[in-house]
């Protein structure tokens, strides 16, 4: 019983000081990483898919506003008003899109 | 670019081709090119997954090692995004995350066919996306759920557009979800045909044109890195941006 107890407490030890050197290790492996090509790289990503998100919530807003202002004229017979209409609201429910974006990247 | 004949065709390596035809009650339901793909994706998937949880051994190996991550990694994000609850969501959000990263990750490798330039496949994924937000959202909430489109402390002279803004922002969702995915997919593998199109045109004029061949050809290098991030990228963008709707689904009201 008491070998067995002390030999799981050994093994526990070893684990969490194995535990502590990788995470050392990797902290020293993220500082040579830092500041050079690949990082460079990867933030040029970042900000252009956030970009690229930015672009198509936009887009995406103006042209759902046009297609129901669109079939909103050919059922209901009232060119050009709901075209005028919904657009104008899609687009700005591009501009909410964007705005609610850009609120939730600043408060996180 | 098949033959040496025909000429350079960027767009040629999204076309459907029906290896086998079908009609299923007067709708085309061919097995296509892409259908293939989709079901190599899937094996892929299953490949590492099965094959990676089957030892389960207290030091991974180098499968084990990627199945964890990628689970770890989809865990954390849908914790972080929806909180304990969301874990319910989890294997949606997985199987949709896997997809997509194996399908933009298989894409890349050269005669292979990409399944999410097509946008029909992205927009499917969006619209299971969002009729699940929808489903779940009105079982959960009920009415409750309509407050999504009815934000407190607006003046009631300015409720109406703002309902409007908000059910057209609602509905522009899925549309921005799936083009946003198969604009990636498509640009970079139109881009990368361009540039290797520049490659044989150059060789082909002989002279000076021919001596500067290799520059295109190192764009190229550095394109498919490029893309590898992209691949990832719009995988993991697809997977948050899935978390945050559900998150809309299972907490309404801002």
């Amino acid at each position: 019983m008491k070998p067995e107890d002390e030999n799981a407490q050994e093994l526990h030890k070893r684990l969490e000081k194995l535990t502590s050197e990788i995470a050392t290790q990797r902290k020293i492996a993220r500082g040579e990483a830092e500041g050079e090509d690949e990082a460079h790289v990867q933030s040029t990503g970042q900000a252009m898919s956030l970009g690229f998100r930015v672009l198509s919530e936009f887009v995406a807003g103006i042209i759902v506003g046009a297609l129901i202002g669109w079939q909103c004229d050919v059922w209901l017979d009232t060119t050009p008003f709901g075209l005028i209409v919904f657009l104008t609201l899609g687009t700005a429910a591009g501009m909410w899109n964007v705005y609610q974006l850009a609120a939730k990247t600043t408060t996180r | 670019m098949a033959a040496q004949e025909q000429a350079i065709d960027p767009i040629h390596q999204f076309n459907i081709e029906r290896l086998a035809h079908f009609n299923v009650g007067g709708v085309d339901a061919s097995f296509t090119n892409a259908s293939v793909f989709m079901i190599v994706v899937t094996a892929l998937v299953s490949l590492l997954m099965l094959a990676g949880t089957s030892q389960r051994s207290l030091v991974p190996s180098r499968m084990q090692a990627a199945a964890e991550m990628a689970y770890e990694f989809v865990a954390g994000t849908v914790r972080g995004s929806i909180g304990h609850e969301g874990m319910r969501f989890f294997p949606l959000v997985f199987s949709l995350f896997m997809f997509v990263l194996f399908s933009n990750m298989l894409g890349l490798v050269p005669y292979t066919f990409t399944v999410t330039s097509q946008i029909i496949v992205t927009f499917a994924f969006a619209a299971i996306v969002i009729g699940t937000v929808i489903v779940y959202g009105v079982v959960r909430n009920g009415a409750h759920f309509l407050h999504l489109f009815v934000p407190s402390g607006v003046p009631a002279l300015l409720m109406p557009f703002i309902v409007l803004i908000e059910i057209i922002s609602f509905i522009s969702r899925p549309v921005s979800l799936s083009v946003r995915l198969f604009a990636n997919m498509l640009a970079g593998h139109i881009t990368l045909k361009v540039f290797g199109g520049f490659v044989a045109l150059m060789l082909g004029a002989g002279g000076f044109a021919a001596f500067l061949a290799p520059l295109p050809m190192a764009a190229i290098v550095l394109l498919t890195a490029f893309e590898l991030l992209v691949a990832v990228l719009q995988a993991y963008v697809f997977a948050i941006l899935t978390c945050v709707y559900l998150n809309d689904a299972i907490h309404p009201g801002h």
